[in-house]
């Protein structure tokens, strides 16, 4: 009797710790959340704060003052307008003829002469085309640059205390009056090119970017008059005691900048060239609305046998490259759970050192690796030849057999040590109570395994899962460029492969385009749709 | 410390005009001098606890020595965990070995396939003659230049990057934040970024190695997610002090930041060291800017006469090195080159990775 009673106060005790557990976890959370509230409030404050102040600071100055900073208003949309149009084709005012490429912004043809000229050797060579007349045109455009440039740090200075915005007037005057020479100098050289002796090859023509471009610089022109005379009263010997100053927030801004700056350039301008998708579009040629051909391309994916079928086989090795990657995304932590099962400190030591070596090498080198021993003349062969005597020399890289499971081996090889770190990590945060608690119970090793240590990696687990859901079309082309051969290119080739053949090798721009576009897509909705999941399921987003 | 104290207790604020730029230099010193202190002494304690904490552990592994299990079904399970181990460790070490062995035996018994698993005729003229490779020297130069330069310039890019986006009084701070890290979550696609790097020059060009990869999202992440991690204090009494944001940038938070900014630094330069398809895409006409696996990758599909590529030009000396290596022992030891750099920094690299796996697992 006595026994049972120990068990029902064993159990009781064991629901009372539970709930107690239950409670201090909730407990945890609302603190957490009432602290995320307060940061929220404290930072609303802040910026109400903030606000008031500027706007107090607004309403001390001058009307003339604030007419000025009505001014700066128009200057910096100026300013930044034209800074952001150096990188669109369509806009430069440089094009003054057709011989020109019509994929060449300003700030190409401000960086490199050859680009303005690669088509001219044969115009240069007959006198058609000056080279004087190109030199002055790439002049003009380094000095339009440097004029923007002037707008852009004079648009940057207004946002400073009276004394840098005196300098940046200034500034600001000179870059405007630098854009106005630059396009002046662009008018001599079109007026150059129109005399040309032939006009039919060469094609004079005036850029609409021109007009853009001066109607921007004529309003630069006069707002910088304007806060010019509008600072006139500002002496020198007012400002003698003054430092150069700027509000934090401002300051900070503008440190940071340049590198908006880089990543609007690298990652958000590549969006524009989606719109090769709907031109019929090969290298050097231009776009226009003589070669567009709205979603032609798109249908053409499934309105052409052959390439319906090209997609459909790339479609199918990406699947199932991804798949087996997917279906044995639990080796890792296998790996790490058995891993942890050894007691030598030394061995596991060992073991996971050079398990990860492979990651840190290229794919380059992993082919390089994957021919000493699997090659003609590899280890395998040699070692086959020494042993049985007879020659051996099949070369294993080769050939179209089980494709699949060589690219899934080979990916596991380069990189099961490396996942598995992120697993070993979390075994070690695993409370090391459950166990003992498990062991008082009776637990056996396999029993601790299966029912602690597993349960504590299932949650990044499933976070590792999701990712490789949503990723299931990039699978990357590193490894498949290097591996593939004139044998197996069609079990091989993955869709990352294939935009690369398509539009580098065989200059498909737009039909290659069309296909990333797509990828892209569905990669992002993936990638939103296993966000939401996670954040259904586990309250935490994993992007 | 104390005079400190007094002054701003002290409510008389004319006083403070009265201490000349000198002494305030001198205080903004000794404040700088006991942060220094201050950080020194907190990693010493933290090292010591490190070692007291270790320390206690083995004691307590000594006292509390697990009864063996010696059942059979346990003994199996160790000895095939320890099996399987052992086993694919070896392959993952092999490949490198066979390599190495096949570099610096003799080339006459390489040729033959005798060397299988350990050297034979020892010496390193492969690795002297990689000196004539045409073309090879250069790829060096250029992928070392690319691995220094541009993860040079990424690390202090991230670590500057992470910390403006921690002050919390930028103007508009959170859609800027944004702004750079959405960018990891979509891509144009390969045929758009090539045009749009062909359209800002950069095609056949160095500096298309170096300029875009100077913002590093994850990276910017993984330093503001430390950075906000360690106190405000220091840095606060820097700015009160008048100190600029590059100022104190420079003298508290990039000290503070090393452990991190050692982590990025290493994966960084791995992936410009490793990084081939840029130079396939973007250096077609520029052989002169190939990277060493681009080269490699030539080298390995180059099946026929692959002695050629050494140069010819050269002193008899070097034409009778290029005879004696037939190709398999020249792709050998090309990869080998290759792959040294990566062997010589891995055992420096290993202490980071479970940081940067581990804080790569939080975002925000």
């Amino acid at each position: 009797m006595e026994k049972t009673g120990d068990n029902v106060m064993a159990v009781q005790d064991k629901a009372d710790k539970k709930r107690a557990r239950q409670a201090l976890k909730e407990e945890e959370k609302r603190i957490a959340k009432k602290k995320k509230e307060d940061l929220k409030l404290a930072e609303k404050e802040e910026a109400r704060r903030i606000k008031a102040k500027r706007k107090r600071a607004y309403e001390a100055l001058s009307p003339e003052e604030k007419m000025a900073e009505k001014y700066y208003i128009a200057y910096r949309i100026a300013a930044v307008f034209s800074a952001l149009l150096i990188f669109f084709p369509s806009m430069t005012p440089t094009r003054i003829c057709t011989m020109i490429s019509k994929n060449i912004s300003l700030f190409t043809s401000a960086v490199s002469y050859s680009a303005i000229t690669a088509e001219m050797g044969r115009a240069f060579d007959k006198q058609w085309i000056m080279q004087g007349t190109m030199i002055l045109l790439y002049i003009s455009s380094i000095v339009m640059m440097l004029g923007i440039l002037g707008t852009a740090a004079a648009a940057c200075c207004s946002l400073g205390n009276v004394k840098l915005k005196k300098t940046g007037n200034t500034i600001g005057m000179a870059g405007a009056i630098l854009m106005a020479g630059g396009l002046a100098g662009i008018l001599v050289s079109y007026s150059d090119i129109t005399g040309t002796t032939k006009p039919e090859k060469v094609g004079p023509m005036f850029p609409v970017g021109f007009y853009i471009y001066a109607v921007c610089t004529v309003i630069l022109l006069i707002v910088s008059l304007l806060l010019l005379i509008s600072f006139r009263k500002i002496t020198k010997e007012k400002l003698a005691g003054i430092k150069y100053e700027m509000e934090p927030a401002y300051k900070l801004f503008l440190l940071f900048l340049p590198f908006a700056f880089l990543s609007f350039v690298f990652s958000y301008l590549p969006l524009m060239g989606w719109r090769y998708a709907f031109f019929d579009y090969s290298a050097g040629q231009a776009l226009s609305s003589e070669n567009f051909v709205g979603f032609k391309w798109f249908t053409s994916l499934f309105a052409s046998e052959a390439t319906k079928a090209d997609v459909v086989r790339v479609l199918r090795n990406t699947l199932i490259m991804s798949g087996l990657g997917i279906a044995t995304s639990w080796c890792p932590m296998a790996f790490a759970i058995f891993l942890n099962e050894i007691k030598n400190r030394k061995f596991k030591r060992f073991v996971q050192t050079f398990t990860t070596i492979p990651n840190f090498i290229s794919w380059v080198l992993v082919y390089a690796v994957a021919l000493s021993i699997f090659s003609t003349d590899g280890f395998i062969n040699t070692l086959l030849t020494s042993v049985t005597g007879s020659a051996h020399d099949t070369n294993y890289l080769m050939g179209n057999t089980a494709i699949w499971i060589k690219m899934l081996l080979w990916g596991m090889w380069k990189g099961i040590g490396w996942s598995a770190i992120i697993y070993i990590a979390g075994i070690s945060g695993i409370d090391q109570s459950l166990y003992e608690a498990a062991t008082m119970d009776g637990a056996g090793r396999f029993e601790k395994m299966w029912h602690i240590t597993l349960p504590g990696l299932m949650p990044t687990y499933f976070v590792m899962l999701l990712m490789s859901i949503a990723n299931i079309l990039s699978n990357g082309m590193d490894q498949y460029l290097v591996f593939q051969n004139a044998q197996n290119t069609s079990t091989i080739e993955v869709l990352d492969l294939y935009v690369y053949t398509l539009g580098i090798q065989n200059g498909n721009i737009p039909l290659s385009t069309v296909i990333g576009m797509v990828k892209s897509l569905i990669s992002v909705i993936l990638l939103f749709s296993a966000n939401g999941i996670s954040k259904a399921i586990r309250g935490e987003s994993i992007v | 410390m104390d005079k400190n104290i007094k002054n701003e207790n002290n409510e008389n604020i004319e006083n403070l005009p009265a201490l000349t730029a000198a002494e305030l230099a001198a205080e903004r010193k000794a404040r700088e001098r006991e942060a220094k202190r201050l950080m020194a002494k907190n990693a010493k304690d933290r090292k010591d606890r490190e070692k007291a904490d270790a320390a206690r552990e083995r004691e307590y592994y000594k006292t509390h020595k697990k009864k063996l299990d010696l059942s059979p079904g346990n003994i199996l399970f160790t000895a095939i965990n320890y099996i399987v181990f052992t086993v694919f460790t070896i392959a993952c070490i092999f490949p490198f070995y066979y390599l190495l062995i096949n570099t610096i035996s003799d080339n006459e018994l390489v040729k033959k396939g005798q060397i299988t698993l350990w050297p034979m005729g020892i010496n390193f003229n492969n690795y002297i003659s990689m000196l004539h490779v045409s073309d090879l020297g250069n790829a060096f130069i250029v992928t070392f230049a690319r691995t220094i330069l541009g993860t040079a310039l990424m690390v202090v890019a991230s670590a500057f990057v992470g910390y403006l986006v921690t002050k919390r009084d930028m103007w508009h701070r959170k859609f800027w934040y944004r702004f750079l890290i959405i960018t990891m979550y979509f891509n144009a696609g390969t045929i758009p970024w090539y045009l749009n790097m062909s359209m800002l020059g950069l095609t056949n060009n160095f500096l298309a190695y170096i300029i875009p990869g100077i913002v590093a999202p994850y990276n910017i992440i993984l330093v503001k997610t430390y950075i906000e991690s360690i106190p405000g204090e220091l840095e606060e009494s820097a700015l009160i002090d008048g100190a600029g944001f590059f100022k104190v940038f420079k003298s508290i938070i990039w000290p503070l930041c090393k452990p991190i900014v050692a982590t990025i630094a290493i994966f960084g330069a791995v992936g410009h060291w490793n990084s081939f398809t840029d130079s396939l895409i973007l250096m077609q006409n520029a052989p002169q800017y190939f990277t060493v696996q681009h080269r490699l990758y030539i080298y390995l599909n180059t099946s026929s006469n692959l002695a050629a590529i050494m140069s010819t030009g050269g002193s008899a000396a070097a034409n009778a090195a290029a005879a004696m290596m037939n190709s398999k022992v020249l792709k050998y030891t090309i990869s080998m080159v290759t792959v040294i750099p990566i062997l010589i920094v891995y055992p420096f690299m290993n202490r980071y990775f479970e940081k940067g796996i581990m804080l790569g697992a939080v975002k925000g």
